[in-house]
């Protein structure tokens, strides 16, 4: 399973969801990104630490690229990888 | 540990977000009341408010324990459409609060075994729930993501390869072409870089914070795009229209070199949910311009 594939390309996901208040068509992965990956994490020993649940590292990873200025894109004229 | 102690009970306590008590006064003490049917995590009890402190609360729901253990949890959410189902949940009760107030968002799926613990748990972060709390107050976060589109050429595009000679220097014509690919592709991220620099300093001229989130892989994006710039930016809520038309400006002005800017929000101030000392002026964890 990846993240990834929820939303391939550049598509926005419309907003499905009962919430008025979201944003019109809240893109899926930025949604995913955002509560998997922010917001304030409270440390305590009955607090389920999401993002080290093994699948869910690797589906952040999926979804998360290595591109930065150390690592180089992962694209040449060749193709992805 | 956690999946023991989730074991004894049947029901776990979820906790999405923490806001003022005033502003958690707006929400009814039950909520679904003013909210949509169904808010919450599916198969979970309304969502209900729980004071922290004298002038905090978490908006918070009782959820089935045996599908919030960690176990049941790392399958539940190993399904594409569960993982959604989840996601969605989480940020209509995070939005539902951040409608009538600023709130601190927490990640997906925090959980107490109970009230107590949680009150016990928060309590010791007051202090930080206040300054971000008054950091994000009648501001909202906007994502601005810039890609470099794979089949971009530069302007002055080299003629193409021609059909490699037979024959002795076949070899090094062949090399040199290969280099030649490599500098052009080496340039063009390079002019990438260089346009989302621009658009990030423009865009933090209109914003009151930024964060650089790591960029989205091929997998995300396409192979046909690469994504130089994954930025969050918080914004006073009236400089929305604003913002926009920078992004518009921006984004026609970075056009020609084959690079996209794309604009989504407002957003619940996620990306800045995290403490900052000194927060106007702070270069936030992971600002790398």
């Amino acid at each position: 399973m990846t993240v990834g594939d929820v939303t391939v390309g550049a598509g926005v996901v419309p907003w499905s969801g009962p919430d008025a208040g979201a944003p019109l068509g809240v893109p899926l992965v930025d949604l995913i990104d955002r509560v998997l990956a922010t917001g304030v994490v409270i440390t305590g020993d009955l607090v389920i630490a999401i993002a080290e649940v093994p699948l869910i590292r690797l589906s952040l990873q999926a979804l998360l690229s290595s591109v930065n200025e150390r690592v180089p894109a992962p694209w040449a004229d060749g193709g992805p990888l | 540990m956690t999946s023991t102690a989730a074991a004894r009970s049947t029901s776990l306590l979820c906790v999405f977000a923490i806001c003022r008590s005033r502003t958690a006064a707006g929400l009814p003490a039950e909520l679904p009341t003013g909210l949509p049917a169904g808010t919450g995590h599916a198969r979970g009890g309304p969502l209900t408010v729980l004071p922290i402190g004298d002038s905090l609360a978490a908006l918070v729901q009782e959820v089935p324990a045996e599908e919030f253990t960690e176990q049941a949890l790392q399958q539940r959410l190993a399904d594409q459409s569960t993982l959604e189902a989840c996601a969605r949940a989480h940020h209509a009760a995070v939005s539902a609060a951040a409608a009538l107030g600023p709130v601190v968002p927490l990640p997906l799926a925090t959980l107490f075994t109970d009230r107590h613990r949680a009150r016990s748990v928060l309590a010791e972060s007051l202090e930080r729930f206040h300054r971000v709390l008054n950091r994000t107050e009648g501001r909202v976060e906007w994502a601005v993501k810039v890609h470099l589109r794979r089949d971009s050429r530069p302007a002055a595009e080299p003629s193409p390869p021609e059909p490699a000679p037979a024959g002795p220097g076949a070899g090094r014509a062949y090399l040199s072409r290969v280099r030649g690919r490599e500098q052009d592709r080496l340039s063009r991220q390079d002019a990438a870089r260089a346009a989302a620099a621009r658009v990030h300093d423009a865009v933090r001229g209109v914003a009151a914070g930024s964060v650089q989130r790591r960029p989205h892989g091929p997998r995300v994006t396409g192979n046909d795009r690469l994504q130089v710039m994954n930025a969050a930016y918080l914004v006073e809520e009236a400089r929305g229209p604003e913002l926009a038309a920078l992004v518009r400006i921006m984004r026609e002005e970075v056009a020609l070199s084959g690079v996209d800017v794309d604009l989504s929000g407002p957003w619940v101030p996620y990306s800045f949910a995290e403490d900052v000392e000194d927060a106007e002026d702070a270069e936030l964890a992971g600002e790398r311009t």
